[in-house]
């Protein structure tokens, strides 16, 4: 039990992340007080936990690839874990989406990656919308991002894959999810999947709904992972999800979050066909049974932003429907 | 010679236990003038004292209101108990003076109140409920007197548990320590009742019912001391088998919402 | 020899064992057939608890595909619903105990209950049905701490327990009966800890058979259906207290219903139909059916 994080501790590392999602900023982040954990989830693939998003890790002969590189302040103190794993090239590096909280060590990671047996720079493989969105003027008139962070490698099918270490790692593409530049990243051998931030287990999903965000496609992304993953006997173990943030996961745990979109969706879809406001509809409390699990009453993404954003996806959609 | 040495080396080990603190089996300790045995009090490995209340968290509409006429759910009864039981006439039993007959010892644990337990002497632990104004003594000798008249409490036998140790020689196994006789529940053998109801709708028993209790303390992760009575209620005349329930008691700072009612047979 | 002698190993303090079978004699409509609709009685439960059970639909578990062969937690499992069985394992150099196991007959679970002093593992560990638990004695008592569980059931009528629950027992024999009380913490659905107590009786003969279960979608619905009532529509809500005669509002559930005070604030709201005509017998699988008597 004193190994267990504390609630505290939880709602510090979700104010960090949720601030580098609403207000495109890097936190200030001394590195010196954060602890970054690695732990094996399964075969080849490992996660390297601590502020800011969940670093996926897969080692081996071939080198080192990468899901997300966590905020730039870390991205030294995540190299050295990465090192007492294996000291190849970084060769593969996949943004699941466009937040500094998953991108901001691009650029180190970039440069820290190389080693003597580097053939040229890692591949930066991400949604093309990341690429467009981290090359293009940035919002709330936030500095631009140094070329050496962008993606070198962007895909716009709907799909993507390469080998690596003796397995096949397949790259989907979730439209307007959390975003619309969100990738779910499967290690088809080690059969660990990275979800970035269409999962995120402690906490309301983030819809950003000025970066194509939607609640339809997140229910559709959270889904596409239950579609992927294949559980070992009753429904354990078997496919291990890497959440965006949060504790290594199954399909039973996606099963519960997609089920809780999906009845919040269905509540508000009935309340917006009601005519009911944004206001009646926060007072009506549709979340209520979830929010002493997902819920915040204060921070960057509280309860009510959650439900502001899904009316207002849901809005637009049932206002197009007509 | 080494026959000898054999038998040395065993005496060694076994001082070398009794050094370490290892409780002897019965029968085998150091020399010296044999103790006399410890009072009930002095003897309790844990402290059932103070004021408890039910928490209703099971059989919550056979408890908490008086069960629908012919509801034994639950109870493990034959064709004649229900027989009775589905005859059950409370006003009959207020007319008889019986309105006590659902508060006897096999039952009145189930019954949601507060307890008082205290030492009424150094070998007797008093239960006092506030439900139906009850008291059970509990005593802590070997039989119960010549003759003991019938009551709806009966007359109870407590003993601190000392869990089986298996047969063979009361000796200890060469090699082998024999610990788990450090019990903490409290055994109590309740005979000598008047036939009564196990629930309040009726479901009988009869007078030669013997109930078997253990009552067990445990501390919780709050810092709330709990206990669990594990009541177990053998009358073959009305039962298919032991009927065995467990009711679990929290410890409360003192005796604030004690609230003494009179036997209600409604 | 005389080293051999001098080594003192450490037993179990005590053995619990063996095959063990249910006993039902209590709530027995409730843990065996399964609890009725909008019967929250007995359950410490907040109102986030409450609405997710008002709005639970059961097709949930036939619906939902992943449902179908979902277990049941450590901590409702242990309200007896199948047969179980506990064996110690024993290293076999120092002769001391590492573990006790567990099976149930239900989804054939197993358990490992940690008896070397390990810790639990850290929070980022996953969580599993069975959870991780660890136990230490206090006598004869074996005190067992469970984390690391899934997202469960209080009960089968749509009651939540959560994944951030901490479940405590204490395992208890007295001759041939094994009293387990369950102790559950949930911060996100309880408002004070649960505390239930069983019991289970020795049954050497019991040869628990094999659960087995593949899901096998039968209803025909568009991917990601998720069975729910409205806020607010459920129609069966009532139909509980209606049956046995009982204020609607005590079966709302709450610490409050489950103290003897709480007597006598319903003391005039109590209606019992004329006599029982629901599950009037129940103390095992053959005879708890809903019109016995």
């Amino acid at each position: 039990m004193d190994n267990l994080l504390s609630r505290t501790r939880h709602q510090a590392v979700f104010v960090f992340f949720a601030a580098a999602v609403v207000c495109w900023a890097q936190p200030q982040i001394n590195p010196d007080n954060v602890k970054l954990t690695m732990a094996h989830v399964q075969g080849s693939v490992y996660v390297l936990m601590g502020d800011g998003g969940n670093i996926t890790v897969q080692v081996g002969k071939d080198g080192v690839a990468m899901v997300d590189t966590g905020f730039a302040p870390l991205a030294v103190k995540a190299m050295a874990e990465i090192r007492k794993l294996n000291t190849g090239p970084v060769v593969w590096i996949v943004n699941t989406h466009v937040h500094t909280d998953h991108t901001g060590g691009n650029a180190e990671i970039m440069k820290l990656g190389m080693t003597r047996e580097s053939v040229g720079p890692p591949r930066l493989v991400a949604q093309s919308n990341v690429l467009n969105r981290m090359s293009g003027p940035q919002p709330n008139g936030a500095p631009p991002i140094p070329e050496a962070a962008w993606p070198n490698d962007e895909y716009f099918l709907p799909t993507k894959d390469f080998f690596f270490n003796s397995e096949a790692v397949i790259v989907y593409h979730v439209p307007n999810a959390h975003t619309d530049g969100d990738s779910l990243v499967f290690f088809r051998r080690s059969d660990v999947l990275s979800t970035g931030d269409i999962f995120t287990p402690e906490h309301y999903p983030i819809i950003d709904l000025a970066r194509g965000g939607s609640v339809e496609g997140e229910i559709k992304g959270l889904n596409q992972i239950i579609d992927i993953t294949v559980p070992a006997k009753y429904q354990e173990g078997g496919t291990m999800v890497i959440p965006g943030h949060g504790r290594l996961c199954d399909e039973a745990d996606v099963v519960e979050y997609r089920n809780m979109v999906t009845i919040i969706r269905d509540r508000l879809v009935d309340m917006i066909h009601r005519g009911m406001t944004l206001e009646q509809v926060k007072a009506a409390k549709p979340t209520l049974d979830y929010d002493t699990q997902y819920g915040a009453t204060s921070g960057i993404w509280t309860t009510d932003m959650f439900v502001e954003a899904a009316y207002k996806s849901l809005s637009t959609k049932t206002v197009s429907e007509k | 010679m080494m026959r000898s040495r054999l038998l040395a080396s065993i005496l060694l080990a076994a001082a070398s236990m009794l050094g370490q603190g290892v409780p002897p089996p019965s029968g085998i300790g150091p020399p010296g003038r044999p103790q006399p045995p410890k009072s009930g009090e002095a003897a309790a490995p844990v402290d059932f004292t103070g004021y408890w209340v039910s928490v209703v968290s099971e059989d919550w509409r056979w408890r908490m209101v008086t069960p629908i006429r012919g509801d034994f759910a639950s109870i493990p009864m034959n064709e004649e108990a229900r027989r009775i039981g589905n005859a059950w006439d409370p006003d009959k039993d207020i007319a008889a003076g019986e309105q006590c007959k659902s508060y006897g010892a096999p039952a009145i644990m189930r019954v949601p109140g507060r307890l008082h337990i205290s030492w009424a002497d150094e070998n007797t632990l008093k239960i006092e409920t506030d439900a139906g104004k009850q008291t059970r003594l509990l005593h802590f000798t070997v039989k119960p007197p010549q003759s003991v008249e019938r009551s709806w409490q009966g007359y109870s036998i407590a003993n601190w548990e000392r869990p089986v140790r298996g047969s063979g020689t009361p000796g200890f196994g060469l090699g082998a320590t024999r610990e788990g006789t450090h019990g903490k529940s409290l055994e109590v053998t309740t005979t000598e009742l008047r036939a009564g109801y196990l629930r309040k709708n009726g479901p009988p028993y009869s007078e030669n019912t013997v109930l078997k209790e253990y009552y067990d303390l445990h501390k919780e992760r709050n810092g709330d001391t709990w206990f669990t009575v594990t009541t177990i209620v053998t009358d073959p005349k009305y039962l298919n088998e032991p009927f065995v329930t467990s009711t679990d008691f929290k410890k409360i700072p003192d005796g604030a919402g004690w609230d003494p009612s009179a036997c209600s047979a409604k | 020899m005389f080293a051999a002698l001098l080594a003192v190993p450490a037993f179990a303090q005590v053995d619990f064992t063996g095959e063990w079978a249910p006993l039902y004699h209590e709530d027995g409509p409730e843990r065996l057939p399964g609890p009725e609709l909008g019967d929250y009685t007995e359950l410490p439960i907040n109102a986030a608890a409450r609405m997710a059970a008002d709005t639970y639909d059961a097709d949930r578990i036939s619906v939902v595909p992943e449902y179908q062969c979902r277990p049941h937690g450590a901590d409702y499992s242990m309200r007896g619903l199948g047969n179980l069985r506990i064996w110690q394992e024993i290293d076999q150099n120092s002769q001391k105990l590492i573990a006790f196991h567990t099976h149930m007959l239900a989804w054939d679970s197993e358990r490992t209950i940690w008896m070397d002093g390990r810790p639990h593992p850290p929070a980022y560990a996953p969580h599993t049905w069975q959870g991780f638990s660890t136990g230490v004695w206090d006598g004869n008592m074996l005190t067992i701490t469970t984390t690391h569980l899934k997202v469960n059931y209080l009960r089968r009528n749509g009651v939540p327990r959560s994944d951030k629950a901490i479940f405590t027992e204490h395992w208890m024999r007295h001759g041939d009966y094994l009293t387990v009380v369950t102790v559950i913490e949930d911060p996100v659905y309880l408002t004070e800890p649960l505390v239930r107590s069983d019991n289970w009786s020795l049954d050497p003969g019991q040869n628990i058979g094999i659960f087995g279960c593949e899901y096998a979608p039968e209803v025909p619905r568009p991917e990601g259906t998720v069975p729910a009532h409205l806020p607010g529509n459920n129609p069966y809500l009532r139909e509980f207290a209606g049956w046995y005669g009982l204020p609607y509002e005590a079966t709302r559930g709450g610490a409050e219903t489950m103290y003897p005070e709480y007597m006598k604030k319903i003391a005039g709201e109590y209606h019992p139909p004329a006599k029982c005509s629901r599950y009037c017998k129940c103390t095992s699988l053959f005879d708890c059916n809903l019109n016995s008597k």
